[in-house]
């Protein structure tokens, strides 16, 4: 028996994705490189045996799905749930928050030019976003970013998989734009010409300063 | 710069002809009647569309007005950046031109409809791909045993607590029998002390009513369990006869014939 098909039990077995840290805890000779290894073996034996599924990387975990070309195969069982897709001013909310997290609810429906705290307590409840943290702003407004969810829900393995905004048919230009906010989040205003990875590694520093005001239970 | 690539569904819109609900939002409106005239969106000639603005707006009804707050201060927004627009150059020259931060929104909100379009596909082609379970497993066949924790107790308190129906409420209907069986059994027994054996059929004929063969036929068939008659038939459909008990001798042409009951 080799770990290469311990890991691929697990993978078999489990119907979400499974990290790196917690598929080496099947065995006392793993370690979170061993099963990228395994992986990555696994990834190539699916691929030259044309296996109908394949392992993917989603939220930082790994899990088998079948290949997108049997969707029409598959689809035609009425047991297999349509996933529930999101509404444009969801989707709308989403990309706001994805590329300028964290970010408090003013400033997003500063961007959306419309009111947005249904749409976030939404997004929340279906765990795409969460309270990251609070603003330095008047009130300390509640800070929202994505949640590993969020990247499960879209196939992405991190966030560096959505495309860069330099490479988006609309580039911003980031001269000379005045401050049109300062109630809410301050300095994260700085960075609005530039809301592609700066943004998204703010993210981190808030993490690890989280209080027990960051919650989210602390917003009902 | 491209600006033409999100919404393209803007376009089809006649001419000025807007339908408020159709958009999620002032900022939507602004970039369709930008779009819809071609406009340079650094150059947006802001009397021109702010008089748009304000005359598609005017058509949102008192029922919408609830949603109507974030156009109008978009309305307003547009109203000063138009005044600001009028002071004369001199004095502001120094400053930046009035509509910078509308275009900046405006771009920023296409760039965000980028997005929001990348999302969108990344999860239609995730919905494409399905992993364990998804198809659940047919049912097991085998029924679950369910531990039952009612007790007798509760089972008798609950069917002593079921109202009873109450007798005064049920209509019977009942029909009376206009043909009775024991006058055929009378008239069979009547013809057969005449007779030696008759016809089923003429025992029908003074009489119309199907209900009448019926009974006619089921007093036959009780006086032939009581040994009273015996019936015999030559072939299926042929004529039934009705013969004495005792007098019933096979006559030879029915004798291949099967034989009514006896």
């Amino acid at each position: 028996m080799r770990m290469t098909q311990i890991i691929e039990a697990l993978l078999f077995s489990s119907d979400a994705p499974l990290s790196a840290d917690e598929l080496a805890r099947a065995d006392e000779s793993l370690n979170e490189d061993l099963v990228d290894e395994a992986i990555k073996e696994l990834t190539q034996i699916y691929e030259e045996s044309e296996r109908a599924f394949e392992i993917k990387q989603l939220g930082g975990g790994y899990q088998i799905l079948t290949r997108s070309v049997y969707a029409p195969y598959l689809e035609r069982f009425d047991t297999v749930p349509k996933s529930s897709r999101l509404s444009t001013p969801a989707l709308e909310t989403l990309a706001i928050i994805a590329y300028r997290q964290p970010i408090g609810r003013i400033d997003i429906e500063y961007i959306r030019g419309v009111s947005s705290a249904g749409v976030i307590r939404t997004l929340q409840e279906r765990e795409l976003v969460d309270v990251v943290g609070r603003g330095d702003g008047l009130g300390r407004p509640l800070l929202y970013g994505t949640t590993g969810k969020f990247l499960e829900h879209f196939g992405f393995a991190e966030l560096d998989e959505l495309p860069r905004t330099e490479d988006l048919p609309v580039v911003l230009k980031g001269e000379n734009v005045s401050e049109y906010d300062e109630t809410s989040v301050g300095e994260e205003h700085s960075g609005r010409d530039n809301m592609g990875t700066d943004d998204l590694e703010r993210i981190e520093v808030n993490d690890d300063e989280s209080s027990p005001e960051m919650h989210s239970d602390s917003i009902k | 710069m491209d600006l033409t690539s999100t919404s393209l569904d803007s376009t089809r819109e006649a001419f000025l002809v807007v339908d408020i609900e159709r958009f999620r939002g002032p900022l939507d409106l602004l970039l369709h009647l930008i779009r819809q005239q071609d406009l340079d969106i650094f150059e947006i000639p802001i009397s021109k569309i702010t008089n748009e603005f304000l005359s598609a707006i005017g058509s949102i009804s008192p029922s919408q007005i609830d949603n109507a707050g974030e156009f109008m201060e978009m309305a307003a927004n547009l109203l000063r950046i138009k005044a600001q627009m009028l002071l004369p150059q001199g004095i502001s020259s120094q400053e930046e031109d009035p509509r910078a931060e509308l275009v900046y929104r405006l771009l920023e909100y296409e760039q965000i409809q980028e997005i929001r379009a990348h999302l969108s596909l990344a999860e239609s082609y995730r919905g494409r791909q399905f992993g364990k379970g998804y198809v659940t497993p047919r049912e097991d066949r085998k029924k679950q045993e369910i531990t039952l924790t009612t007790t007798w107790d509760e089972l008798y308190t609950t069917a002593i607590s079921i109202a009873m129906p109450s007798m005064s409420v049920i209509d019977h209907k009942i029909t009376t029998r206009l043909v009775a069986m024991e006058d055929k059994v009378d008239l069979i027994l009547l013809t057969l002390q005449k007779l030696k054996r008759i016809e089923f059929s003429k025992l029908l004929e003074p009489f119309e009513t199907k209900m009448h063969g019926v009974m006619t036929f089921l007093a036959g068939l009780e006086l032939a369990r009581n040994r009273k008659v015996r019936l015999r038939q030559a072939k299926m459909f042929s004529e039934l006869w009705v013969y004495r008990f005792n007098d019933a001798e096979p006559e030879p042409a029915e004798l291949d014939s099967h034989s009514g009951e006896e």
